[in-house]
């Protein structure tokens, strides 16, 4: 029988055996590759950013947010698709749309979608703004570690899903690398969660 | 290159303690292991702090969701600050079981 100090003590060289593999290896980059999956960037109907951050209180995007839409309009540059759906807060999305129209994107190639506080929502949302348009074949821009979980959501919406996930590769220091590992253990809580109440 | 200038820089600081501790101090270097296992046993309690830390908020977050129909990101509980929380609530805790022994 475990005493309760060995206990405590075992779960302590858990701890922190988890926090120097997590800190020192690329354990959470491996993680975040495998979770991007391989990207398919092909010819689309819609270039579809999803929200992430949102904008801080000045109106600036925030790194992730920042990430996608660059992503985003690069691919709409490249000309990947004819459409730009910007996903995400009302700040979020103004701050995008300003950003990706001063970027060379024109405004009638923009979406937009502010109302959705969650990646259902955001997936019902998109949902209700392109497949009336006839635009069902989406690049879809998210982090990688978002991408699974985003991905399943927008097929289960009547998405046929291209993948386009952003920074594949993750940070090479240790304090970013425990920030994207506590993301990547959120995002599995996410993905757990979505799938008990059937969203996936 | 920075994780080992890291690591580096704490294996020194830990050494220079080490040799102040025993030379000038007066620790015994018979005390240490026992030390390092009180501090596992510490480092436990905060993996089980944040652990209900997290679980308590989660489902805090979610019930409130549903009973008052309002948004509340679970993100809010993905915060770095949970960690320092959940430590200074083991220091407590640890330390407030000794003075009870």
């Amino acid at each position: 029988m475990l005493s309760p100090a060995r206990g405590l003590r075992l779960l302590g060289l858990l701890g922190l055996l988890l926090f120097a593999v997590a800190a020192f290896t690329p354990l959470a980059n491996s993680l975040n590759i495998w979770m991007a999956g391989m990207a398919m960037l092909e010819p689309a109907d819609a270039i579809v950013v999803l929200g992430r951050g949102g904008a801080d209180t000045d109106g600036v995007l925030t790194n992730r947010s920042l990430r996608r839409t660059l992503d985003g309009i690069g691919l709409y540059g490249d000309g990947f698709a004819p459409v730009l759906v910007l996903s995400g807060s009302s700040d979020e999305t103004s701050a995008r749309a300003r950003l990706a129209q001063g970027l060379g994107v024109p405004s009638g190639a923009i979406l937009r979608t502010s109302s959705a506080k969650t990646t259902r929502g955001e997936a019902e949302e998109i949902r209700r703004l392109l497949i009336p348009l006839g635009r069902r074949r989406i690049l879809l821009v998210a982090d990688p570690i978002d991408m699974p979980r985003a991905r399943a959501v927008m097929e289960r919406a009547g998405f046929t899903v291209l993948p386009a996930p952003t920074a594949a590769t993750g940070p090479s220091d240790p304090e970013s690398r425990l920030g994207l590992l506590r993301d990547i253990l959120s995002e599995l809580a996410g993905w757990t969660y979505y799938r008990l109440t059937g969203a996936l | 290159m920075r994780s080992i200038t890291l690591v580096l820089i704490v294996g020194l600081t830990s050494l220079a303690a080490y040799l102040a501790a025993t030379r000038f101090a007066g620790r015994r270097r018979a005390d240490l292991p026992g030390a390092l296992k009180e501090t596992l046993e510490c480092l436990g309690l905060v993996v089980i702090f944040f652990l209900v830390n997290f679980a308590v908020g989660t489902a805090l977050i979610l019930g409130l969701r549903s009973l008052t129909g309002q948004f509340i990101s679970v993100y809010i509980v993905n915060d770095a600050t949970l960690a320092v929380l959940s430590l200074l609530q083991a220091l407590v805790f640890y330390r407030w079981r000794a003075r009870s022994k």
